[in-house]
């Protein structure tokens, strides 16, 4: 260690305004520069969203100051000292902490030991009264009430959103670090998170907010830095910025806010849905979609919108209520029936129940479709495939080398378009789209609403299952909402907009808590 | 309803329920079998229990963990015929330097099934099958195909089987049986009140949050591995005072009775629930069964094709009742939270 | 099918290994390459090495089956008992065939439409299955089959090849074509890598597990029968923990135990790797048990080494920038 000098200890000085302050780090993986030369400095008492298109360096950067990766090069200073994080023990020693997009619990231990599992003082015997009364303690000043004896199995997303907070305040943390914490929630769900983070700001924790939502970047931050392609771009205060210039920061030209869509014009009736249910989950569900028509389903995280995708395409089949395609009344039980149907469902989680990633581009795309590739033999015509997908390829513009790449291997938005390729391929006449842009960057997202456009101007029906609101109203020709497993409404084009539709969402007696309008 | 679903959970009605099915397969047994109620009856299940119970308590932490140990029966295998060959050769030896022998080579075994698990990446199931073969080859190399005899054997370790530890009424507890159940106590106690302890479930129940959180992942499948081999080792000694001759083929195949053990008990295969209590009780169910079917003579081959169905039984009802169990449970915290979430 | 490079490597690694086996063992013995030892080589296997064309369905597929030799002592034992019955052979091995897809499809059922862990559903297969068997024959050893059964193990067809080996290399050329140019074979690696992502694009995820498990049995009670005609005899024990070699030959062809990646000219390689090791190490007077102890370490080392060389390669990456 050098001697510090006059010259350093001033710097030092400035810089215990932070509690932490991150220089020049710098961090390779192979043959990408994922962070270069990035610094980053939060104060205590303040949100400081950090905003970038995927790829553009901020998981990295969380895995740099949750101690999960080292960094190449730079510094990192918590109140002015320089620290090691070398892993993520040493980071909740510094008092830092990280609330993911996917809660991090543990779904066999009650929730009271969920909160203090990583508690590293906590000596070596387990105090359970302690820690339920503990437990008890930190959810009611957060003003959530959960049985915190109940296993973490089973726990809504927002409630196990909720005891991650209450981890995070438990272990008396000095920087919480929020990667996309709202992408599975629904706009009730965000406005009392958002209530939790405000009080945790009050109590001087720096927060680093990490989210694709513009909107919710505008609520809640004090200073928004902008990275893109592993260098840092902009930090300024929020009200120096505008969701253009903050856009423009993050792709490098600027582009506008989400335009209304161009309505096709409606072709004759395709599906017709009367009174659908599913016991327990969804009922007196009615509508309807013509060819060329995009209906729009909002409605909160739970509400049974994804519920009436599955039992439209089969996966948890309808229990009453009738479904009319072309005129005639059908049954679905089956994938495989919704398929020869005409009907595609392009799932809303691309890793899980989407894609298979190991496997290439080209055997993604034919997967459900199979016995067309089929020679006499009942062997793979691997060329015919190739073909198919090399156009895909070009008429979505996914970006890769090759289509014998392992669909594992793209970028989100890649990957999103080779599952929509996947589900063009059968050639449906009705299209169920489940939150086709969650969690992919601004540009593909841009590029998935303008492939909608031209799907709806073929004549293919299409459902849009988003909770990304603004999307929705853009995109809709109806927009249909439901709440807790009930359809509350269908607006038409004209009637539909933010407030509302979350006025319908959150039923008669909450007021809406948020407005899509950012700008 | 709302008093038992706060008061008990699902995983204890289980195990209320596989305590049932003994009481009711004893009862079975009674009626069939004369003079079954006897002490001698009792003392035969409970030998061969303590042995399984005493590798399957090992056996639950490794499963809890998210893997699987299937060389406890080459472990205790060779346990069994070292720490005889040495008491057989030093008759002199104290016997806590005979037992400590069996439970530390016991220990150095599991401790290189953790070491290739936890630092060398390399999946349970393909570890311990290799290593069932390994020391399995070991023993037979080692051994040169010779046997340890009950005649070579010291006095106190022929003696052992037949030492009483306690007696209430007219049954006479047993030393090893005692034995058993206190490692089934100390365990049970250590997996619920010690924060180590809960790191096994922790471990197996999210092993990638486990990773984040910073918890000491590898220690702890390591750990788990050294325990499940040092208490192999144990049963090892247990097996060489029950039997005294010690073949190369000793304790073989005892894997599969441990696991089976494990799985009626109602430990999760897939890790994270399951406890070592109802670990024994998986054992209990077992051994009464062997042991009564071998008393019913006619039906000895029996045995294999009814353990089979009981384990099949055992995971099906985890899957389908418990399944509905928890979300019944599941359906009253949620409904918990919806209300409080109204409330603000 | 796009495999990643360290896969493509450890194909050339089995290659390279097989190739210094076979080196050692023709400096060794002069009969190595005798017509009379290879033949040899893969009879002393034939059974193990055909449940492993199977097991690999399996495996791929994500799944696991621990039954397969109990399986084999079932078929045996159905057919021995049946046959002394007084039922004329040939009902009697259709019957025991029979028997095994039976049994395969009991494990199929569980795991495939009840969603019960394999790992724990052939365990109670391996142990039942057994006991079915012993409940059937007992303690005895049932023989005085025709001399056609017999022959059927024992006696070359083609050439020097005996009838087990002409049915092993039908299967090995069978499996290969449905494993890599089928649709099954892609639904099996697809299923292997993510099951609900295939259940999503409409493959009837259930009905293909059901195949597979239904296969495993019916093969290992093929497999089982031929064992029975090459011993002349079938008892209760037959084959037993034979379960522990077979995976052991997938598992060391490069097949991941979490299913969806490896192929089969791996499995290919890993047989010929495993008879020639357990060949040459039985010329040079190697005990089976160490044989069996080699095996075994080779399994752990081929998975461990892939690791540790991945392993330093990050490290020395990450000294270099």
């Amino acid at each position: 260690m050098n001697r510090t000098t006059g010259h350093q200890k001033a710097v030092a000085a400035a810089d215990s305004a932070y509690v932490l302050n991150l220089r020049n780090i710098a961090k390779r993986f192979g043959a990408t520069q994922a962070l270069e030369d990035v610094s980053l400095a939060l104060r205590a008492g303040e949100v400081h969203a950090l905003l970038g298109e995927n790829g553009a360096g901020k998981s990295t950067l969380i895995k740099v100051m949750t101690g999960v990766h080292q960094p190449d090069r730079g510094e990192i200073l918590l109140a002015g000292e320089p620290i090691a994080i070398g892993s993520a023990a040493e980071a909740q020693r510094h008092g830092i902490a990280a609330i993911y997009q996917e809660p991090l619990l543990f779904p066999d231990l009650n929730v009271a030991e969920n909160i203090f599992i990583c508690h590293q003082n906590r000596g070596a015997i387990t105090d359970w009264r302690g820690m339920v009364r503990e437990a008890e303690r930190i959810l009611a000043s957060l003003g959530v009430s959960l049985d915190v004896r109940s296993p973490a199995r089973g726990l809504t997303l927002a409630a196990q959103q909720s005891v991650e907070i209450a981890k995070a305040i438990s272990l008396n943390v000095r920087v919480l670090i929020m990667d996309e914490p709202t992408a599975s929630l629904s706009a009730h769900e965000v406005a009392n998170l958002f209530r939790l983070v405000r009080d945790l700001r009050a109590k001087g924790v720096a927060i680093l907010f990490v989210s694709h939502r513009m909107e919710e970047v505008f609520q809640i931050a004090d200073t928004v830095t902008v990275f893109r392609d592993g260098r840092h771009i902009s930090t300024r205060p929020v009200r120096e910025v505008t969701p253009q210039s903050a856009i423009a920061d993050m792709v490098g030209r600027e582009m506008g806010l989400l335009e209304r869509r161009t309505p096709a014009p409606h072709g004759e009736k395709l599906l017709s849905v009367q009174n659908l249910a599913r016991a327990g989950v969804f009922e007196g569900v009615t509508f309807d979609v013509r060819r060329g028509e995009v209906l729009g389903f909002a409605g909160l995280i739970g509400a049974g919108r994804t519920d009436i995708g599955l039992a439209l395409f089969g996966i948890e089949p309808a229990t009453g209520g009738s479904i009319r395609l072309s005129d005639s009344e059908r049954t679905i039980r089956s994938p495989r029936q919704a398929m020869a149907l005409g009907i595609a469902y392009v799932s809303e989680d691309r890793r899980q129940l989407g894609l298979s990633l190991p496997m290439s581009i080209s055997a993604n795309i034919t997967l459900p479709v199979l016995s067309r590739y089929l020679n006499r033999l009942g062997l793979i015509r691997t060329g015919q495939e190739r073909a198919t997908a090399e156009q895909f390829r070009k008429r979505l513009a996914i970006r890769t080398p090759s289509v014998d790449l392992a669909a594992g291997k793209l970028s989100g938005g890649n990957q999103q378009k080779v599952m929509l390729s996947k589900w063009l391929n059968t050639h449906p006449t009705l299209l169920i789209l489940d939150e086709p842009t969650r969690g992919i960057d601004v540009g593909a997202k841009a590029e998935v609403h303008a492939m909608i456009g031209e799907l709806a101007a073929e004549g293919i029906g299409i459902i849009l299952i988003s909770s990304d609101l603004p999307e929705v109203l853009a995109m809709s020709d109806r927009v249909l909402v439901m709440r807790e497993g009930r359809q509350m409404a269908i607006f038409d084009r004209a009637e539909a907009d933010s407030e509302t539709v979350m006025f319908a969402a959150m039923g008669q007696t909450t007021q809406p808590a948020i407005t899509g309008a950012a700008a | 309803m709302r008093w038992l679903q706060r008061n008990i959970r699902p995983e204890q009605i289980r195990e209320l329920s596989l305590l049932l099915l003994i009481v009711v397969a004893v009862l079975f047994f009674g009626s069939l079998i004369d003079g079954y109620y006897t002490s001698r009856t009792f003392n035969r299940i409970a030998a061969s229990v303590a042995i399984i119970t005493v590798v399957a308590v090992g056996q639950t932490l490794v499963v809890l963990t998210r893997s699987i140990d299937l060389s406890v029966g080459s472990i205790a295998g060779c346990t069994a015929y070292f720490a005889g060959s040495m008491a057989a050769a030093h008759h002199d030896l104290p016997p806590l330097a005979v037992v400590l022998i069996a439970v530390a080579l016991g220990a150095v075994m599991g401790a290189i099934n953790g070491v290739l698990v936890a630092w060398g990446r390399v999946p349970s199931i393909i570890v311990t099958l290799g290593s069932l073969a390994i020391y399995r080859g070991i023993l037979i190399d080692y051994s040169g195909a010779k046997t340890v005899t009950t005649d070579s054997l010291p006095a106190w370790i022929v003696d052992l089987p037949r030492l009483t530890f306690v007696t209430i009424g007219n049954l006479d507890i047993r030393a090893m049986f005692a034995l058993a159940v206190a490692i089934v106590v100390l365990f049970q106690i250590g997996t619920s009140f010690l924060n180590v302890g809960r790191q096994f479930y922790a471990m197996g129940s999210n092993p990638d949050a486990a990773h984040l959180i910073g918890l000491p992942t590898r220690r702890i499948v390591f750990s788990a591995f050294l325990l499940s081999g040092a208490l192999s080792g144990l049963a090892g000694f247990m097996f060489l005072a029950r039997f005294g001759n010690i073949t190369v083929e000793a304790a073989r195949g005892l894997e599969l009775q441990v696991v089976a053990a494990v799985v009626v008990g109602g430990v999760n295969i897939f890790g994270g629930s399951g406890t070592v209590f109802g670990a024994m009780l998986g054992a209990i169910m077992i051994g009464t069964l062997e042991q009564s079917l071998f008393r019913l003579q006619i039906s000895e081959f029996w045995r294999d094709a009814i353990l089979g169905l009981l384990i099949l039984l055992a995971v099906a009802s985890d899957a389908v009742i418990l399944d509905r169990l928890r979300a019944l449970w599941a359906r009253t915290d949620l409904k918990l939270v919806t209300r409080a979430e109204a409330e603000p | 099918m796009t495999l990643p490079p360290i896969l493509r490597r450890w194909e050339t690694l089995l290659l390279v290994l097989l190739v210094a086996i076979g080196a050692v063992n023709i400096a060794w013995s002069p009969f190595y390459l005798g017509v009379g030892n290879i033949v040899n080589l893969f009879q002393l296997s034939i059974e193990k090495i055909i449940v492993a064309l199977t097991m690999t369905l399996i495996i791929v597929n994500g799944e696991i089956d621990l039954s397969v030799a109990s399986v084999m002592g079932l078929s045996a034992c159905v057919a021995a008992y049946l046959f002394h019955a007084g039922i004329a052979l040939p009902w009697a091995l259709l019957a025991s065939l029979a028997a095994g897809a039976a049994a395969g499809a009991f494990n199929g059922f569980w795991v495939a439409y009840v969603g019960l862990p394999s790992l724990a559903v052939t365990l109670a297969g391996l142990i039942g299955y057994r006991g079915i068997a012993r409940i059937l024959v007992e303690d005895r050893a049932y023989g005085g089959f025709p001399d056609w059964f017999n022959a059927l193990g024992q006696q070359p067809w083609i050439g020097p090849v005996t009838v087990s080996i002409v049915v092993f290399l039908v299967m090995f050329a069978g499996v290969a074509v449905v494993l890599h140019g089928s649709a099954l074979g892609r639904l099996v690696y697809v299923m292997g890598n993510n099951v609900q992502a295939a259940r999503y694009s409409g493959v009837r995820v259930k009905r293909v597990k059901l195949l597979l498990f239904t296969a495993s049995g019916t093969v290992a009670a093929l497999a089982g029968l031929l064992y029975a005609a090459r011993l002349g005899s079938v008892r209760g024990d037959m084959a037993v923990g034979f379960e522990l070699d077979i995976i052991t030959i997938v598992l060391l062809g490069g097949v991941s135990i979490f299913g969806g990646s490896g192929n089969l000219v791996g499995v290919g390689l890993s047989i010929l790797l495993i008879l020639n090791l357990r060949n040459g190490m039985g010329l040079a007077n190697i005990t089976g048990n160490t044989q069996t102890s080699v095996i075994g370490a080779l399994l752990v080392l081929s998975v461990l080494v892939p690791n540790m060389a991945q392993t330093l390669h990050t490290k020395w990456k990450g000294r270099e920038t």
